[in-house]
């Protein structure tokens, strides 16, 4: 039999949530929204390059590389005209181009008879993002092409051979890898606000007043205010699961049951992160600026948009303490490697350790008394 | 059992910081009393009355509500009294007490503290559920108290939507619901129509007369004169507290009367009464004048002068004159 008070918090906190029409549209409709936006915006993924080649009528190989670039999908053709047409480097500098290949003087095809055959590639960095992606595409274009050219030609191969297997993610899908990271950062957002203004709200509006001239415990109170949004909060997941699965093809490769226990206790963490930070705010600016104060960060060091493996070992400690970080990880993990994980898993234990320490802090400097 | 003592406060003493809100304040309630507490915003009402509901513990002092007693001894340590991250390490001993207190006592903040966003009737589900009430003892609890405040509107009309006085009515019931022995009820016609007050007041003689002990606070004179006692609060200290018509005699042994200008007056004929010899107290009573004779014989002396400009009787005076006298210490 749960708790009179608790169940009468649970009641009149959902009535609030779901009361507003504007509430609802926020609870329901901008998961799905940011979902869909964000998912297709967010990816890394660089479409659409516009490459340029300068060669002579007979260079075949180079022209068979260009060719497989612009099939590719990655690439299209660059367009200028003139005399800048006629300069690789004006080409960039006069933002037709994102990339050129230019052959040497005697033609490609000519130099690979000999040992080393040079080829100029001239990328637009104003983008590093971009350029990484579209010389690591190059490469692999060029070397599938000289390949396949030299077979015939009947060259001996080049000395190493990468024998390269992309796991998981065998297409590189940028969705599959980022739609995960936009879950976390969606899920943090709609919970950690609601738990924050939720709590702030009664400061402000003086309703806490009346809910401590009642006799009810420091714990009813804490537990009355921030269980509700633990359920509010996990309805994300059944709001964005079929969005990320449906429309961005990303698997779910592991069991459903571990998904939602991974998120249970990840957004219990968020929900007590909140309640702290809520002890901190006396009103909805302060309430705004602390819940800023908390996501940007968080979202910053949780590996979603930099990897946390190239942060330097300092920085690397606020990741430590970042539960989207271990949150991320534990999606991704069991979406598209499908791993179990057990109760004491590092990243559970990690999470529940955060929750603990807010929680405990929270505790400790809720005030049930009026100043 | 009608001299039964219901509040108590023994040198009760808060202070916040430096500043010292309730200043050795001892005073006692019994059983059915409409107990008015006066003063100037700031004097130390508020404060007072969330020590005795519970929300604030007292800085020391012997604190009695509803028969549940505790003392609180000034922390003998005040510099280490703030540990570091501004934790509370609040004393088990005064939630236990402070819990038990809440069960006894209803209050009605100052501030309007129920959901605007929940209806009449969610609003009362939910405090009797923060006061753990049992459905049955709920219903008509609520029942009466919907009668008594004779509510006409729907139990699913929003909270926010209410008229300021039906909203204060809703409070009372709100405050009402566990039904508390003794009610503490903070400014709760401030922002209220005329009519609005009278029937808010005819439920608080009401509630006494049925045993509840009513503690209250207000600016309205005409309110303090319904009250059985009053206690005047300046800067944190009780300077009186007696019946109205004893507050009266109490703040003015002298004679009171009423002057009536039998023309209009300048405005530096009025300031030359404000400092003239024959009054100690001079104050503009609406169009009239409420005055009190410094001593007799300059009263005598002086009186036939007068006679010609107003027309002068005796009176009582008035609580807004005692407000004004002791409070703010006009003369």
């Amino acid at each position: 039999m749960i708790d009179p008070t608790l169940r009468g918090f649970i009641k009149k906190e959902f009535i609030q949530a779901l009361r507003d029409r504007r509430m609802r549209f926020i609870l329901l409709m901008m998961p799905l929204v940011q979902m869909t936006i964000f998912g297709v915006a967010i990816s890394t993924e660089v479409k659409n390059i516009r490459l340029a080649a300068f060669f002579n009528a007979k260079d075949n190989v180079l022209r068979d590389v260009y060719e497989r670039a612009i099939m590719g999908g990655w690439f299209i053709p660059a367009k200028a005209a003139g005399r800048i047409a006629q300069h690789p480097f004006e080409l960039i500098r006069a933002n037709k181009a994102d990339a050129v290949l230019v052959a040497p003087p005697k033609g490609f095809t000519h130099e690979l008879g000999r040992k080393t055959a040079p080829l100029q590639l001239l990328i637009d960095a104003t983008n590093v993002v971009q350029a990484e992606s579209v010389e690591a595409y190059l490469k692999a274009i060029l070397a599938d092409t000289v390949a396949s050219d030299l077979k015939v030609a009947a060259s001996p191969p080049p000395p190493i051979r990468f024998d390269v297997r992309v796991l998981f993610n065998p297409s590189l899908d940028t969705a599959t890898f980022m739609v995960p990271g936009v879950m976390v950062m969606i899920m943090v957002i709609t919970t950690f606000l609601l738990v924050v203004m939720g709590v702030v709200r009664e400061k402000e509006q003086g309703t806490f007043e009346m809910l401590i001239a009642a006799p009810v415990s420091r714990t009813e109170l804490i537990f009355g205010k921030t269980l509700p949004y633990v359920v509010i909060g996990m309805a994300d997941l059944p709001l964005m699961l079929p969005v990320s699965v449906l429309a961005f093809h990303v698997p779910l490769r592991g069991s459903f049951l571990y998904l939602f226990f991974a998120t249970l206790v990840f957004v219990s963490t968020i929900v007590a992160a909140g309640l702290l930070t809520s002890t901190f705010c006396a009103n909805q600016q302060q309430a705004s600026m602390g819940s800023f104060l908390f996501m940007f960060p968080a979202i910053m060091f949780a590996g979603i948009i930099f990897p946390i493996e190239n942060m330097p070992p300092s920085v690397q400690v606020f990741a430590a303490i970042d539960p989207l970080s271990h949150y991320l990880i534990l999606l991704r993990d069991i979406m598209l490697k499908g791993s179990t994980i057990g109760l004491l898993d590092r990243h559970v234990l990690a999470l529940v350790g955060i929750a603990a320490f807010s929680i405990t802090a929270s505790f400790a400097r809720f005030r049930t008394t009026l100043r | 059992m009608e001299d039964e003592v219901v509040v108590e406060a023994k040198q009760l003493l808060v202070r916040y910081g430096d500043f010292t809100a309730v200043d050795h304040i001892s005073f006692a309630v019994r059983r059915g009393e409409i107990y008015g507490f006066l003063g100037a915003n700031g004097a130390g009402k508020t404060t007072t009355i969330r020590v005795l509901c519970g929300l604030l513990p007292p800085t020391s002092g012997d604190v009695r509500v509803a028969g549940i007693g505790y003392r609180q001894d000034e922390a003998p340590l005040k510099a280490v009294a703030r540990p570091p991250w501004g934790m509370r390490i609040s004393a088990g001993g005064y939630e236990r007490v402070e819990r038990t207190i809440k069960t006894k006592v209803g209050y009605m903040s100052q501030k309007f503290t129920l959901y605007n966003d929940l209806t009449v009737g969610e609003n009362l589900d939910f405090i009797a559920s923060l006061h753990k009430m049992a459905p049955a003892v709920y219903r008509r609890r609520r029942q009466e108290l919907l009668e008594f405040i004779s509510f006409k509107k729907n139990l699913g009309d929003m909270v926010g939507e209410l008229s300021g006085g039906i909203k204060q009515q809703v409070s009372l019931a709100a405050a009402m619901l566990h039904d508390p022995e003794i009610v503490f009820l903070d400014e709760p016609t401030a922002g209220v129509t005329p009519a609005g007050r009278l029937r808010f007041w005819k439920l608080i003689r009401r509630l006494a007369e049925n045993g509840k002990t009513v503690f209250v606070t207000t600016h309205y004179m005409d309110e303090a004169e319904q009250c059985g006692r009053i206690a005047l609060m300046r800067d944190g200290r009780l300077i009186a507290e007696d019946s109205p018509a004893g507050l009266k005699k109490l703040i003015f042994p002298e004679p009171v009367f009423e002057f009536d200008p039998i023309k209009p007056l300048s405005f530096s004929e009025l300031k030359s009464f404000e400092t003239h010899e024959a009054f100690s107290f001079f104050q503009p009573y609406g169009h009239r004048f409420h005055a009190a004779a410094a001593n007799a014989e300059v009263w005598a002396r002086r009186a036939p002068d007068l006679r010609t400009i107003f027309s002068i009787r005796p009176i009582a005076p008035s609580l807004e004159d005692v407000f004004i006298r002791a409070i703010e210490g006009r003369r």
